[in-house]
C-alpha cells in the first residue's frame, strides 16, 4: 500500500477541484504554494547543504519583476513568468559566484543571503521603479490571458504545475550526475573537490536554479494577491517559511517540503478555525513545530515504517 | 344537548388549534436568522493593539445593534461576528474571506493595515460581498473601481491635504512663522506617500522642504537622524511614524534641544496616553490625525463605555465601531441582506457617524467624501482639537514654544 502513496498525494492534490468550496481550494492553493517556496530552498539547500536564511531575495526579484514589467511596460504577465525564472537564476548565479569565490559557507554564506535579501528590501524602499515603500499595486482585471484567476481553481492548477515541474527537477537531482556531484558537496566539500568535482561552479549552479523556482513563486504570489511591497516581497518571514517547510518535511529529499508544507498548513489552518483567543493558535503552531524538530530530525519523510525485505534482500542477508 | 355542547368545545379546540397553528409561523417569524459578519483584523503580530481595538469597536457596534433589536426590517435580525486574525498576511485575509463567505457571511469589516485590506477586498468582491473598511488609508482600496467596496472613513491623501491647509492657516494666524520644514517618515507605504505629498505641497504654502529623511521601522536610536535636523534648523519638523519611532524620535529631539516645532500626519504614537504618560516631552506637539467628534454628546458616554471596559479610547475603536454600524444601516435600508441589494444601499448611504468629526456623508466609487482628519495639540497633558474650527475644542499654539 505504502508504494502508492505519491499516487494517492496526487489524487488528494486534485480533489480540490472537485470542491465547490472556494476556502477549501484556496487552502489547497496555500498548501501547494507553500511546497513550491520549500521546493525552491530545498533544491539548493537540501541537496546541496547551502544555509540560505535569505531566499525570500528570489521570491522578491519574481514578485517584483512580473509587477514592474505589467504595470510600467504593458507586457503580459504570462511573459512574466520565463523573465522573473531568469531574472531569479542570474540573481542566484551572481550571488553564488560572489559569495562562493570568496570561500563563504556555512553560517557565513547564511549571513550573506539574510543581507542580500535585505539590501534587495532596502533598495526596493527606496527607488522608483519598484514605487519605493508604496509598493506596486497591479490592476484588478481577471481573465486567463491576464494571468488572474477569478476562480481559485485556476490559480490552484497553475500552481500544482509548477510544483510538479520543481518536483520534477528535485527528482532528476537525486538521479542525475549534478545531483550526485551536489550530494556529494553536501556531505564532505574537502572530498568532493579531491575528487575534482568543481566546488564554485556546481554550487553556483545550485543556487541559481534554486533561484530560478523560488522566483516562479514570486510571480505567482504577485498575480494572485495583486499588491508587492518590499516587506511582502523581501521580508525575512518568507525565507522563514520555506527553510521550515523543507526542513519540517525533509531536507534534501523529493517529497519533503510537500510533506512539510501539508503539515504545517495543517496545523496552522486548524488552530486558527478552531481557536478564536488571539495568540493561541500561533502559540500552539509554535509548540508543534518545535516537537517535530526535537523528535524528527530528519524531518517526516525521515520517518519510515519498516519496508517488507524482497526474496532478493533475504537471500543476501541469509 | 351533549351534542351541542360536544360540538361547541369541539369547535372552540379546533379554533385554538387553528389559531396555535397560524401563530406559529409568525412566533417562527420573530427569530429571523442571524446575518454573519466577517470582522478581518491582525489581533496578533505588529499590530495587534490597534487590530484589537478595530474588533473590539466592531463588537461594540453589533451588541448595540442587537440590542436595539436587531435588523428592524428584517424582522430583529441579530448581527453575528465571525471573528479573523489576519496578523499581518494578505494571503491570510483573502483565505479568511473565503471561509466566512462560505459560512454564510453577509459582509465583512476590517482590516486595519492597508495591505491586508487591498487582499480582502478583493478577495470578497469575487463573491460580490460588501466590505465596510474600517482603517486602511490607503487611496488605492478605493480607487480600484470594486463596486464592493466603501470606506466611511477619510482616505491618506484626504488626511495629508486636510494637514497641509491646516498648516497654512495656523501659520497665516500666527503671522508666518513657519518658513522652513524637514521632514522625517518610515520608509514603509504610509510614510512615503504622506511625506511624498507634503513635499510637493508644502512650497504651495511659502514652506521650504530643507531635508527629507527616511528610516526603516523599526529604528532603534534617532541621534544621527537628531543631530541632521539640529544642523538644518528647520521652524518645524514634520513626522509620519508608527508607534515606537514617533515616540523615540520626539524624545531624541527633546534631549538634544532642537529648537524646532514639531507637527505630525497620522503621528502613530499620538495619543490619549502619550499625552498624559509622557507629557514633558508631548507637550505642544501637534499632529494631523483622525479623532473623534469632543463636541458631540454620545461621545462623552461612548468614552466611558470603554474606560469601564478597560479599553483604552482611540480612533481604531470608533472606526471598528461605525464600519459595522454603516453595513448595520444598510441592511436596515435595503430590507435584506442580499448583497444585491446591500451594495446599492451603501452607495446611496447618508449614514453619519454621530461621533466623528466629519461633513455630511456622500458616497462616490466607495469613498465618503465627508470624511476628514482634524488638528490636535497637546495641551495640559490632554489631546485638543485645533483644527477645523467647526469641531475645535482649543485654539492651536503655533509652532510649539522652543524649548
Amino acid at each position: 500500500m505504502l508504494r502508492y502513496w505519491p499516487i494517492l498525494a496526487v489524487v488528494a492534490a486534485l480533489l480540490p477541484f472537485a470542491s465547490s468550496s472556494q476556502f477549501l481550494v484556496n487552502l489547497a492553493m496555500l498548501t501547494a504554494f507553500s511546497a513550491l517556496l520549500g521546493q525552491g530552498w530545498n533544491i539548493a539547500c537540501g541537496f546541496g547543504g547551502l544555509t540560505s536564511f535569505g531566499h525570500a531575495v528570489f521570491f522578491g526579484i519574481g514578485a517584483y519583476a512580473v509587477a514592474i514589467m505589467q504595470t510600467r511596460f504593458g507586457i503580459n504577465p504570462w511573459l512574466g513568468l520565463p523573465a522573473a525564472a531568469i531574472l531569479g537564476a542570474a540573481a542566484g548565479a551572481v550571488l553564488g559566484a560572489a559569495a562562493f569565490r570568496a570561500g563563504l559557507r556555512g553560517s557565513y554564506f547564511a549571513l550573506v543571503t539574510l543581507a542580500f535579501a535585505e539590501v534587495f528590501r532596502i533598495l526596493a524602499n527606496s527607488l522608483d521603479i519598484t514605487k519605493g515603500g508604496l509598493g506596486i499595486l497591479i490592476p484588478l482585471h481577471p481573465s486567463l490571458p491576464n494571468f488572474q484567476f477569478a476562480d481559485r481553481r485556476g490559480a490552484y492548477a497553475l500552481v500544482l504545475v509548477l510544483l510538479a515541474v520543481a518536483m520534477g527537477i528535485a527528482a532528476w537531482l537525486r538521479r542525475s550526475r549534478f545531483g550526485a556531484r551536489l550530494v556529494a558537496v553536501r556531505e564532505n566539500e574537502d572530498a568532493a573537490a579531491a575528487l575534482g568535482i568543481p566546488l564554485v561552479r556546481t554550487k553556483t549552479q545550485a543556487l541559481a536554479l534554486s533561484g530560478a523556482v523560488t522566483a516562479t513563486a514570486g510571480v505567482l504570489y504577485a498575480q494572485m494577491f495583486l499588491y508587492v511591497d518590499p516587506n511582502i516581497a523581501f521580508g525575512a518571514e518568507r525565507s522563514v517559511e520555506m527553510l521550515l517547510v523543507a526542513m519540517i518535511g525533509g531536507a534534501g529529499t523529493v517529497w519533503g517540503p510537500v510533506l512539510g508544507a501539508i503539515v504545517l498548513h495543517l496545523i496552522q489552518d486548524t488552530a486558527r478555525m478552531l481557536i478564536d483567543t488571539p495568540g493561541f493558535a500561533p502559540m500552539l503552531y509554535g509548540a508543534i513545530l518545535l516537537a517535530i524538530i526535537a523528535f524528527l530530525p530528519n524531518g517526516i519523510a525521515g520517518l519510515r515504517l519498516p519496508r517488507r525485505r524482497s526474496a532478493r534482500e533475504e537471500v543476501r542477508r541469509a | 344537548m351533549t351534542l351541542r355542547t360536544t360540538t361547541r368545545r369541539s369547535t372552540l379546540a379546533a379554533g385554538a388549534a387553528a389559531f396555535a397553528g397560524l401563530a406559529m409561523p409568525a412566533v417562527l417569524r420573530a427569530q429571523p436568522a442571524g446575518i454573519k459578519l466577517g470582522l478581518i483584523h491582525p489581533v496578533t503580530g505588529p499590530l495587534a493593539f490597534s487590530g484589537n481595538q478595530c474588533r473590539i469597536g466592531g463588537q461594540m457596534a453589533i451588541k448595540d445593534v442587537n440590542e436595539a433589536g436587531g435588523i428592524k426590517a428584517m424582522g430583529g435580525a441579530k448581527l453575528e461576528a465571525l471573528l479573523g486574525d489576519a496578523q499581518l498576511k494578505p494571503e491570510l485575509a483573502a483565505s479568511l474571506v473565503d471561509q466566512f463567505a462560505e459560512a454564510g457571511a453577509a459582509g465583512f469589516t476590517g482590516c486595519y493595515a492597508s495591505s491586508l485590506g487591498l487582499a480582502a477586498t478583493q478577495a470578497a468582491a469575487k463573491y460580490e460581498l460588501p466590505f465596510s473598511i474600517d482603517s486602511g488609508v490607503a487611496d488605492s482600496l478605493t480607487s480600484r473601481g470594486l463596486a464592493n467596496t466603501f470606506r466611511l472613513f477619510p482616505s491618506a491623501s484626504v488626511c495629508v491635504n486636510g494637514a497641509v491647509d491646516e498648516l497654512e492657516g495656523l501659520n497665516k494666524q500666527a503671522g508666518g512663522p513657519v518658513k522652513t520644514a524637514v521632514l522625517v517618515h518610515e520608509n514603509s507605504e504610509f510614510g512615503t506617500t504622506t511625506a511624498n505629498t507634503l513635499k510637493e505641497k508644502l512650497p504651495g504654502i511659502g514652506i521650504k522642504v530643507l531635508d527629507v529623511m527616511a528610516h526603516a521601522t523599526p529604528t532603534r536610536d534617532f541621534t544621527n537622524v537628531v543631530l541632521r535636523i539640529k544642523e538644518q534648523k528647520p521652524d518645524l519638523v514634520i513626522i509620519s511614524d508608527y508607534l515606537n519611532e514617533y515616540v523615540l524620535l520626539i524624545r531624541t529631539m527633546v534631549q538634544q534641544r532642537v529648537p524646532s516645532g514639531i507637527f505630525s500626519v497620522f503621528g502613530g504614537g499620538f495619543s490619549l496616553k502619550f499625552a498624559k504618560e509622557q507629557n514633558e516631552i508631548s507637550e505642544g506637539v501637534l499632529d494631523f490625525n483622525n479623532w473623534w467628534n469632543t463636541k458631540a454628546p454620545e461621545t462623552a458616554a461612548f468614552r466611558k463605555r470603554l474606560d469601564a471596559a478597560g479599553v483604552a479610547t482611540t480612533y481604531e475603536v470608533f472606526f471598528g465601531y461605525y464600519a459595522v454600524k454603516l453595513l448595520a444601516d444598510a441592511f436596515e435600508r435595503a430590507g435584506s441582506a442580499d448583497k444585491k441589494k446591500v451594495i446599492p444601499a451603501l452607495a446611496a448611504s447618508t449614514f453619519y457617524p454621530d461621533m466623528l468629526p466629519y461633513n455630511p456623508t456622500k458616497f462616490a466609487n466607495g469613498q465618503n467624501e465627508g470624511a476628514q482628519g482634524v488638528g490636535l495639540q497637546v495641551q495640559h497633558a490632554d489631546v485638543k482639537v485645533v483644527w477645523p474650527e467647526k469641531f475645535a475644542d482649543a485654539k492651536a499654539v503655533f509652532p510649539r514654544a522652543k524649548g
